[in-house]
């Protein structure tokens, strides 16, 4: 598939973007998170996109992921609204404090402390330690 | 007058000879109950005391009467005779959002040799080995509904074919799987701490913890005289006390979530909400993959409840970023429909798929997705990736500036 950008034209395969966007939704609709992190090396990587293109379109794409999981989430009964109203203006907050702080640090420092974050957290799920 | 005073005496110590053996064997004298207190403020300490026969072994039934919560399982255990996978979903809306047996303080070696066997213990097992199976009543009289399922069907969404309704013996042992896997731990299902005294009298030091279910609970004493052993059977000679009720109070910010079954107090959800989506924000990822794995560790939630009410959430953060983007026309519609109908499907599955894990499977899955996540992270930090990276945002930057001019002389 070709696809057009801002007067530049991109060859897409979509049978790698499709069928690698399918199971990441799988999994973060099943997890319960957005996938972002996911879908942009895919994007950049297994399809050979320029980083211009894929942060709004990949944004575009787990969207209806997002949207179709609450739904499914919402019909299966495991939305608590109580708990919902108690994290959504948190969240709206953090998103408007996190952008304030990140001009102020290196996205590399911040990676780097994520990462061992991540770490110990994936292992002390996995029972590790 | 004379003769009669004393024939009746005799008469009297006879008829007890005759009575008392016999009335042992049938029913035992029912225990008696009280409680020091009637209303506990989110859990607290409580003294359960009584009078049983001499001899006989309590237990102490506890559950929440007002709250019930759903509980189900999917059971796809391969079954060791006849090497077929039942496929079975089984459902229940009448679980009480508290069950708890307390046993003889004696059986504390027991309980901590089942704690020791880490989650893949028996419920049904325990309950034997404590001789607790004889107090367990509330939850073996819940209606459970069973469906025969496929996995193609479950995954659309269907339950399966509703299965006739099943007999008092089916629904007890189901019942306790459900009740395990609803309060998961030896150390929320049972407790030693039934001491008695030689006479029968006996004290329980019980503690119900904070977060749980307000409302009204229910306690109930169940004296066991005796255990015959014929062959494989057991006759078990037991009398069980009057019902005693008290209450949980709790009040705002804490709140009982009706889908958990407990109660929590929000402000801890909304710093660890706020926290971790700042942070979310400066490592470039999304809140959840942080949020949901410390929910589930921190707080009593089920899996299925955190990642249906931690997606929502993101929706929103998403739908913004969105209409930011489209403003300044940086989003390719064309192909982010395309990979997104893909991502339609995926998402119709998944969150199916959160129903029939367990919350430990969900746990170390989570667990994988993180380190694949920690490797990405890292992957972004090494010099290879950043001096490409640099070149790249020197691009999105200027092509975000000839955007945002042209939406600016647009208008």
């Amino acid at each position: 598939m070709k696809v057009d950008f801002w007067g530049q034209e991109f060859e897409v395969n979509m049978w790698v973007g499709c069928i690698g966007g399918f199971f990441i939704a799988i999994m973060s609709s099943m997890f319960g998170f957005g996938g972002g992190p996911f879908m942009v090396p895919l994007m950049t990587l297994a399809l050979r996109l320029p980083m211009y293109i894929v942060v709004g379109s990949s944004l575009l794409a787990i969207f209806f992921n997002t949207a179709m999981g609450t739904a499914r989430h919402m019909q299966f009964g495991n939305f608590d609204l109580i708990l919902f109203l108690a994290m959504f203006p948190a969240a709206i907050i953090g998103g408007y404090v996190g952008p304030q702080i990140a001009k102020r640090l290196s996205p590399q420092i911040v990676k780097r402390v994520a990462c061992v974050g991540l770490v110990i957290l994936g292992t002390k799920l996995l029972g590790l330690f | 007058m004379n003769i009669k005073f004393r024939v009746l005496p005799i008469l009297a110590l006879a008829m007890a000879m005759l009575f008392v053996p016999q009335a042992r064997a049938e029913q035992p004298v029912a225990p008696t109950i009280n409680m020091d207190k009637t209303t506990l403020n989110n859990g607290g300490d409580f003294v359960i005391s009584g009078q049983a026969p001499a001899g006989s072994q309590v237990y102490i039934e506890l559950y929440a009467v007002e709250k019930k919560v759903r509980s189900n399982r999917f059971d796809r255990k391969k079954d060791p005779k006849t090497g077929k996978i039942p496929y079975k979903f089984y459902i229940t809306k009448e679980m009480p959002a508290f069950y708890k047996i307390i046993v003889p303080v004696e059986m504390a070696g027991a309980l901590d040799k089942a704690k020791a066997a880490g989650s893949g213990w028996k419920y049904s097992e325990v309950l034997k080995e404590v001789g607790a199976d004889a107090a367990y009543s509330v939850p073996a009289k819940i209606q459970i509904d069973n469906y025969q399922a496929t996995i193609m069907a479950s995954i659309i969404g269907s339950r399966g074919t509703l299965l006739p309704e099943m007999d008092e013996k089916a629904t007890k042992s189901e019942s306790m799987k459900l009740v395990k896997g609803q309060f998961r731990s030896v150390g929320n299902l049972l407790a030693a701490a039934v001491e008695t005294a030689p006479d029968g009298s006996y004290t329980a030091k019980v503690r119900l913890r904070t977060g749980l279910a307000p409302g009204e609970y229910n306690a109930r004493v169940t004296a066991v005289t005796e255990r015959i052993k014929e062959g494989d059977k057991e006759i078990i000679n037991k009398a069980s006390s009057e019902l005693i009720s008290f209450d949980n109070k709790i009040a705002f910010p804490t709140v009982y979530l009706k889908n958990a079954g407990t109660s929590i107090n929000l402000i801890w959800p909304f710093l660890l909400a706020m926290v971790v989506t700042i942070f979310g924000v400066l490592m470039g990822a999304g809140g959840g993959f942080i949020l949901n794995p410390l929910l589930v560790m921190f707080f009593p939630l089920p899996h299925t409840i955190v990642a249906g009410t931690v997606m929502p959430t993101v929706l929103f953060a998403q739908g913004t970023g969105i209409a930011n983007y489209s403003k300044i026309k940086f989003i390719n519609w064309k192909l982010g429909i395309g990979i997104g109908s893909a991502m339609l499907l995926g998402g119709f599955i998944g969150p199916k798929l959160t129903e029939m894990i367990t919350l430990a499977q969900f746990k170390s899955a989570f667990g994988w997705i993180l380190l694949v996540l920690a490797a990405l992270m890292f992957w972004q930090t090494t010099p290879g990736y950043l001096s490409k990276n640099k070149k790249e945002q020197a691009i999105l930057k200027e092509f975000k500036k000839r955007a945002e001019e042209t939406a600016k002389a647009k208008q």
